[in-house]
């Protein structure tokens, strides 16, 4: 066979090759068998060197070529093949729908009080509070005397208090903690006091004789209304996100002189008058105070000398409030579907009429 | 409590266009909390008085009677169902062509086949306070035919929450709150003694005196008596039942109706006894065992140490809560004793809380009341009563025993202390204007002092100290004038709260990270619940007053609690992990206690769909969560030993519990629920695996610190080894890692646990064990012979304490 004749062959066959490759592996083998190191075009390329000169010239000339030829070719198909890879990929990559929900997660989730402790704590450590804690089961003298409620006043009596077989009580209120703070602590002080207070009193949709309080206490030098009234105000605007009108007007309880309640401005009907704040434009947020003397004394205070204020806040009432609970037993009810988000509980929904209806 | 407005102006003037929303939200923001204010309106016309001439019942009928009227000038006659009516009775009448609220005009109509003309007006009909159809009766002085002037039915109504007037006894009547409004709105509160008769007439040393003998002086500080005679039963004049009727009380005839008029008025209760068969007064202190029948008929058992009002030694009257059924005012009565007196706050609370009968009357004495007022109170009626009742006579003169006078109450005040406490300085004279108002008596006591001498009916209990006196600067300046301004602090360190440190750290964990769910449930067990699981826990400590039978323990473990959570979740759940963080409580002299001792408790729960298959998973995952617990919440490693008791309660498992241990202290145990406890829970909850575990915080708030080092990257590579081992069943994990930490190599760098199998495939009583050891060199690569020497070294090891290599 003429060096021609071999050409013409190679051609040939590298153009049926290119042909029949279906994919860019196979092409590239087919490739590599031409124009390789050990391809036939590259040997008989090698081999010109062999030929005298006139021969030389004339053969390398088509040689060349047709090597120049294939690599287009192979090029082309390449890139055809490649192009055809990538759609398929695509097509493949197309069926995975990042839409449907993903894996759904464990259900974990704190009680709906605690995540409104915290946020309620957080925001007094970052005003320089500690965050204290007292007995659930009391003494009659942190609950009550240290507190200036003389053994006569109403709050003592058997209905409102759960007495125990041994002479202890369940405490009634979070300021039960604010003599042992001072005992603790003493001056200058400021402490906040979470915890669950229980009240002889008869369940429905909003009591429970068990709840949530915050206790706040700041004593210092020169501890005035002014100050009280500025840190409240700074409270709710942490727990609601902005600032709203508050007013403090005359309450009476028997550990604070002067007493205070703390309204907020009605956030339903922004402060014209509708039926979640009686028509008033106001709801009741916490009872305040300047701590009275007499429990600054019984916290080994120096009444002459240092002043304060004593602060409740329900923490039951704000979840209640924040989270659209409308029935306080959904807070002591095991039953998690009115503790948890539904999507915690239910996984992604589909659709949910249900959630819908609610919010 | 209900405010009438036109009764408070009769003792202070307010402009007549008054908005009474205005004066309700002032009193809200000075005083006390205002409820709501309503307006009483009534829409009538033509009213007029008339006589009951002739009352004849209709044959056939229940309660109708034909009435013949005497209104004026015409006879006419009507048809009414109203009771009580007797020939000679004034009632008001609306003829025909008058006008009723809701009824409109008034005509001729035909009742029971008769022809009836206008109608006999029912209290309802007009907001006087009666029982439904009764007629409102007047005085029998009024003439018939007069008309009824409806303006004085017209009014504003303002009700006080009572819970914020608890402290202030002189707030309990109309003429407090007077003074009050006066004070905010700058009038002038007219004196109460231009509305009392004249005390002096009252001494009238030539009328005998009521003999008053009191017991115990402290109980029973003062007890002001008159006698009277020529009080005929009769009704009272409109405007007192109209007025009565709007703060919630119902007239009943004018005797009782001044009493009560007259507590509306300044607080201060009274009792009207038969003269006839009260004629002296002894105030005894009763006995245990006492029985006293109060003029509700109700026989009633006396705690001891309360108050009896007796008569020659025979008791007549429940002192501060109610009369006696023997000796009230009837309808015979025409001579009365009168009694005004003051007792002691706390004695009558307890009585009325113990007797569970707390009356108008009770509910104020427990509020300290003034003194001063049993006198002023009798003035009070003797006035009222005259302009009624022209024939009334005084039977003896004001006998008034007053063993235990009220001291007088003096406080110093710093100025410079209220503007302190305030926040914001007031000027001496503006202090000095507002207590003044307030009837307090001021005087200058050097530079920037003031002496403030406190009233009457605010020194009982209420103002005592200096800061009563500022707050009562305070709330007349205004809170709204105070400006706010943030406290300046003082830095110092608190020594942080362990437990509740641990306690957040502890739920961050769980709930966040191990997919716990957080529920609270109630502080005492639920006895039939503990029952269902045929538990018993044991001692513990009891509710006296509990909020329902079969709540009267508290709890001592979180895990009853935990498991009617998951027999609730369960019917709309699969897998789910419950926890619960609270109190428990444990009497004196159980588990070493040495008194009454509360706990704070971690209780887990996991379960998963799967019964019995899923069980040990189940169990895992408890362990999982505990140690992920220890490890972020404690910062230190947990282990797990068996325990070395049998099952505590019921829920324990007979195989399938351990201890949990941290820094070698037992804080808790982990357990699967027994398939027997499930089935008797309910026969479906088998479907399910659970495994439950309790953690007692408090047992970990001393351990020492512990400090985190971290290792450098191995210079050199280290190789891992995975033998698996055969061992017997019942060699627990615990004791083969002891066993492990008595080996020693100088290449070996760890060994951890990869996996434990038991089946079929292995020989009875045996199980696989696959441990991974990781060797390595500190100073160069391992060669293929440092690696087949710690392999022999270590399955030699393993061999010779039985735990040969699985072939």
């Amino acid at each position: 066979m003429s060096l021609f004749e071999q050409l013409e062959q190679i051609g040939q066959q590298a153009r049926q090759a290119v042909e029949r490759a279906d994919d860019p592996q196979q092409l590239a083998q087919a490739q590599s068998a031409v124009l390789g190191r050990k391809g036939s075009l590259t040997q008989l390329l090698r081999a010109l060197g062999t030929l005298d000169p006139s021969q030389r010239v004339e053969v390398g000339k088509v040689a060349n070529q047709l090597k120049q030829e294939l690599t287009e070719l192979f090029a082309a198909r390449r890139q055809a093949l490649q192009s055809a890879v990538d759609r398929r990929r695509q097509q493949e990559t197309a069926a995975y729908d990042p839409t449907t929900p993903a894996q759904r997660g464990q259900i974990g989730s704190v009680h709906p009080v605690t995540a409104v402790q915290w946020e309620i704590e957080d925001v007094f450590t970052r005003l320089g509070f500690t965050v204290e804690a007292g007995p659930e089961m009391d003494s009659e003298y942190y609950n009550f005397d240290a507190l200036n409620t003389p053994a006569t006043h109403p709050a003592r009596d058997i209905q409102d208090t759960f007495w125990l077989s041994n002479g202890m009580l369940l405490r009634t209120q979070t300021s039960a903690v604010q003599v042992r703070a001072m005992e603790k602590f003493g001056p200058p002080l400021r402490v906040v006091v979470p915890g669950r207070c229980f009240r002889s009193e008869t369940v429905d949709a909003s009591h429970s004789n068990t709840f949530h309080q915050l206790e706040g206490l700041v004593v210092d030098y020169d501890i005035s209304i002014a100050n009280l009234i500025a840190t409240m105000k700074l409270l709710l605007r942490e727990v609601i996100g902005r600032d709203l009108p508050v007013r403090l007007r005359p309450g009476y309880f028997p550990f604070v002189e002067p007493g205070f309640e703390l309204d907020m401005a009605c956030q339903i009907c922004g402060g014209k008058g509708c039926r979640t704040c009686k028509n008033t434009g106001w709801i009741e947020m916490l009872p305040c105070g300047m701590v009275h003397p007499n429990v600054l004394r019984a916290g080994n205070v120096d009444p002459r000398e240092y002043t304060g204020f004593a602060f409740g806040l329900g923490l039951t009432r704000l979840a209640m409030m924040k989270y659209g609970i409308s029935d306080i037993r959904t807070l002591t009810s095991p039953d998690l579907r009115g503790l948890l988000r539904p999507e915690l509980l239910y996984g992604p929904p589909v659709v949910s009429p249900d959630d819908r209806q609610k919010g | 409590m209900l405010l009438s407005l036109n009764w408070l102006r009769d003792f202070v003037d307010l402009p007549d266009e008054l908005d009474p929303h205005r004066l309700a939200e002032r009193l809200t923001m000075v005083t006390c909390e205002v409820e709501g204010v309503e307006r009483v309106r009534v829409d009538a016309d033509g009213l007029v008085v008339a006589e009951v001439l002739t009352c004849e019942p209709i044959a056939g009928t229940r309660d109708l009677c034909c009435v013949e009227l005497d209104a004026g000038a015409k006879r006419l006659t009507t048809i009414s169902a109203a009771p009580d009516l007797a020939v000679g009775k004034k009632l008001i009448y609306a003829p025909p062509g008058a006008t009723l609220p809701q009824i409109g005009k008034v005509g001729r109509t035909e009742v029971a086949g008769r022809q009836s003309e206008g109608m006999i007006v029912p209290g309802e009909a007009v907001g006087i306070e009666q029982a439904a159809h009764h007629a409102i009766f007047l005085p029998p002085s009024t003439p018939a035919g007069g008309p009824i002037n409806v303006g004085q039915l017209d009014d504003w109504i303002v009700e006080i929450d009572n819970k914020t007037i608890t402290h202030r006894p002189d707030l309990w009547g109309h003429y407090g709150l007077a003074r009050e409004i006066a004070a905010f709105a700058g009038a002038t509160l007219k004196p109460y003694t231009e509305f009392i008769s004249p005390i002096e007439r009252l001494q009238d040393a030539s009328l005998p005196e009521i003999p008053i003998v009191i017991d115990d002086a402290d109980k029973c500080p003062r007890y002001t008596g008159l006698m009277m005679d020529g009080l005929a039963p009769q009704p009272s004049p409109l405007l007192m039942q109209a007025r009565l009727s709007h703060v919630g009380i119902r007239p009943i005839d004018l005797i009782v109706d001044l009493t009560n008029y007259i507590m509306a008025e300044i607080g201060q209760p009274m009792h009207a006894f038969d003269g006839e068969k009260v004629a002296c007064i002894e105030v005894a202190v009763t006995h245990p065992g006492d029985r006293f029948t109060t003029l509700d008929g109700v026989d009633r058992v006396m705690p001891a140490g309360a108050l009896m009002i007796q008569s020659g030694r025979r008791n007549v009257a429940l002192a501060g809560i109610m009369g006696g059924a023997d000796s009230e005012v009837t309808a015979r009565t025409t001579r009365v004793l009168l009694e005004s007196a003051n007792f002691d706050a706390p004695t009558i609370r307890r009585c009325a809380a113990a007797l569970g009968h707390r009356t108008e009357a009770s509910a104020r004495f427990e509020k300290a009341l003034d003194p001063n007022n049993t006198v002023l109170s009798i003035a009070r009626f003797v006035k009222l009563a005259e302009q009624e009742l022209p024939d009334l006579k005084l039977a003896s003169r004001l006998s008034d025993a007053y063993p235990k006078p009220l001291p007088p109450v003096s406080i110093d005040v710093d100025l410079g202390f209220v503007n302190r406490l305030m926040g914001r300085d007031v000027e001496a004279s503006r202090v000095e204007q507002i207590l003044q108002a307030l009837a307090f008596e001021v005087a200058r006591a050097g530079e920037g002092k003031l002496r403030v001498q406190v009233p009457s009916f605010r020194a009982t209990r209420d103002v005592t100290i200096e800061a009563d006196v500022i707050e009562e600067v305070a709330r007349f300046v205004g809170y709204e004038n105070i400006e706010p301004q943030l406290p300046a602090v003082r830095l110092r360190r608190f020594e942080p709260n362990a437990l509740h440190r641990i306690e957040r750290r502890s739920l961050e964990v769980l709930c966040r990270s191990e997919g716990f769910a957080e529920i609270q449930t109630f502080l005492w067990d639920d006895e039939s619940w503990l029952a269902a699981l045929g538990c018993d826990p044991g001692q513990r400590i009891g509710v006296r007053n509990p909020p329902a039978a079969g709540t009267d323990k508290l709890r001592r473990t979180l895990l009853p609690g935990l498991l009617a959570a998951v027999e609730r979740n369960r019917h709309y759940l699969d897998d789910f992990s419950l926890l619960e963080l609270g109190s428990v409580f444990l009497p004196k002299g159980i588990e070493g206690c040495k008194q009454e001792t509360e706990f704070r408790h971690l209780g887990l729960a996991c379960v998963l769909r799967g019964g019995r298959k899923t069980e040990d998973r189940c169990v895992d995952r408890v362990r999982q969560a505990i140690e992920n617990w220890a490890r972020h919440a404690l910062n230190r490693p947990v282990e797990f030993a068996l325990p070395d008791d049998g099952p505590r309660f019921v829920w324990e498992h007979p195989h399938k519990r351990a201890v949990v241990m941290v820094s070698q202290r037992c804080v808790g145990r982990v357990t699967a629920v027994p398939e027997a406890l499930k089935a008797r829970i309910h026969e479906h909850l088998g479907r399910w695996s659970i495994a439950l575990a309790e953690l007692r915080l408090d047992g970990l708030l001393d351990l020492p610190a512990v400090e985190v080092k971290l290792r450098p990257v191995p210079a050199y590579p280290q190789v891992q080894l995975d033998f698996s081992v055969l061992g017997a069943t019942e060699r627990s994990f615990a004791q083969i890692r002891q066993l492990l930490e008595t080996f020693e190599h100088p290449l070996l760098r760890r060994v951890t646990f990869l996996d434990s199998y038991q089946g079929s495939a292995l020989p009875q009583g045996k199980r696989s064990l696959t441990l991974r050891a990781w060797i390595g060199h500190g100073q160069r690569t391992l060669t293929d012979q440092d690696r087949r020497h710690f392999e022999q070294a270590f399955t030699q090891f393993l061999a010779q304490n039985d735990l040969p290599l699985r072939s």
